[in-house]
């Protein structure tokens, strides 16, 4: 950019001084002496740029560049500081999403555990309950079997009884014959006997 | 108009005119002249501007305070751009210390560059001659465009590569002028010493020629003007006037450029030859010396 700038500068003073400079040759004859040049300057100019610019660089180094200077470096600090709370809280919470994570597992495994036990308690009870009705059924049906067979051996033998009792006023009067009281109870056994041994053979 | 235009000397406008001047020469002393005058309105308006427009209003929460807003934000971006991409590479730990010394270079060029596109000249002839009745012409011009100013600034950038040098690189900074076998130093030394009096002259001279160049050649163009119209009449003066006017303006938006980019490569150096002088490497170089 700056040579191309130097390159048309170049051009431009041939230019000038191919056409301009012939005209102005006349008004150069008047104060060419006197005037100006490009290195004009002395003592003053460099009093005056010291003045100037070591005045911008003090006044503004206290009123401009320090509080930019503070700004700067406190935004600094302040993005650099966000930068790491957000790193930590970040981490923080990853920390405590695997925490709960870990948790919830626990808890899910503790309840599943609680499920399957109170699954084999139900069972157990269950069995037992079971198997308790069923003892206590077979012994009401033993219970009442052996009633049964009581009963039906009172009642046989009072049947026997009075199956003997008939039998024998029955004889007794058939034979018109009284017979004594001691006849009377012979005649009783032997028949008793008799359907004994006639029951126990039939059965 | 085309009377002046044709009469007037296109370094007209990037001479100094002296209004006001004790003694002669260059051993006198000017009290008043076009570009003395300028430099002290750009210091002035750098004063006092400068301190409003950085002020951050306080809002009382943490985010409000940090945040520029109007003018600061363009003050501020330059600051900071200015801060981490040139010092901070080079000046390292010691950015900070000498920031405030590489922004008053960089504002102080870059107002002095930008008063000098202002076409004062014109406008203030008349009020000139009203205090200063010798004057030949008015308040204006770039004082960047004058080599005194131009050395006293890189003069002042050598005070800080000197001072600081010493105080910061202390023999580092001295051994960095014999950089070879002490046999050798009655040469090194002085090519050295003639080194850094030859960055500092460079530098002076780069701001000096570049403002000067940029106003020499939109004045080259406008006497054009005047030369076609001599020549060919009106219709000359007119047909080359419309060429030299958007020839013209295409230059000044390249001058206003060039007032940013002198007072970036002026503080860039500034920033860079303090760096040197203060920030050492370990490296070959460094070690040969001792």
């Amino acid at each position: 950019m700056i040579k191309r700038h130097g390159i048309f500068l170049s051009a431009c003073v041939c230019v000038f001084l191919c056409v301009v400079a012939p005209t102005m040759a006349a008004d150069e004859a008047h104060g060419a002496s006197e005037g100006p040049n490009l290195f004009t300057g002395d003592l003053g100019n460099i009093f005056w740029s010291l003045l100037t610019f070591v005045a911008v660089i003090g006044v503004l180094g206290k009123f401009a560049w320090r509080p930019i200077l503070t700004a700067l470096q406190k935004r600094e600090q302040f993005i650099h500081d966000s930068l790491a709370q957000a790193k930590s809280d970040r981490e923080a919470a990853e920390a405590k999403l695997k925490e709960y994570e870990h948790r919830l597992q626990e808890a899910r495994t503790e309840a599943s555990a609680i499920v399957d036990e109170g699954r084999r308690d139900a069972d157990v009870v269950r069995q037992r309950i079971h198997a308790d009705a069923k003892s206590e059924s077979d012994a009401m049906v033993a219970r009442a079997k052996r009633e049964i067979a009581l009963a039906r051996d009172t009642a046989v033998k009072e049947l026997y009884t009075l199956t003997a009792n008939l039998a024998t006023s029955v004889a007794g009067k058939i034979i018109q014959k009284e017979l004594d009281a001691s006849e009377h109870e012979r005649l009783v056994s032997e028949a008793v006997a008799a359907m004994g041994d006639l029951q126990s053979s039939g059965r | 108009m085309t009377h002046i235009l044709a009469a007037s000397n296109p370094l007209d406008h990037v001479y100094q005119w002296i209004y006001l001047k004790s003694g002669e020469g260059m051993f006198g002393f000017t009290i008043v002249s076009n570009h003395t005058i300028m430099q002290i309105i750009a210091a002035l308006l750098l004063i006092l501007l400068m301190p409003r427009f950085v002020r951050l209003r306080s809002t009382g929460d943490t985010v409000g305070d940090l945040t520029p807003r109007g003018f600061g934000n363009f003050v501020e971006s330059i600051c900071s751009y200015l801060r981490t991409e040139v010092a901070k590479p080079i000046l390292g730990e010691y950015t900070d210390r000498f920031i405030p010394f590489v922004w008053s270079a960089f504002f102080y060029v870059l107002a002095v560059n930008l008063l000098g596109l202002l076409p004062l000249e014109p406008v203030t002839r008349g009020l000139t001659r009203s205090v200063f009745p010798d004057a030949h012409h008015g308040i204006g011009g770039s004082a960047t465009g004058n080599i005194w100013v131009t050395s006293t600034l890189a003069v002042v950038t050598m005070g800080m590569i000197v001072v600081n040098g010493l105080r910061i690189g202390g023999m580092h900074f001295i051994a960095h002028f014999c950089p070879g076998p002490l046999w050798l130093a009655p040469l090194l030394v002085p090519v050295e010493v003639i080194g850094l009096v030859a960055k500092i002259f460079a530098l002076a001279v780069r701001l000096f020629a570049n403002m000067v160049a940029g106003h020499v050649l939109l004045a080259v163009l406008a006497s054009f003007i005047a030369v076609m119209y001599h020549a060919y009449g009106w219709l000359g003066g007119t047909g080359v006037g419309i060429v030299v006017v958007v020839v013209s303006v295409a230059f000044n938006l390249l001058e206003l450029f060039v007032a940013f980019l002198q007072a970036f490569i002026f503080t860039f150096l500034t920033a860079l030859f303090i760096g040197q002088a203060i920030v050492f490497h370990h490296d070959g170089h460094e070690e040969g010396a001792h």
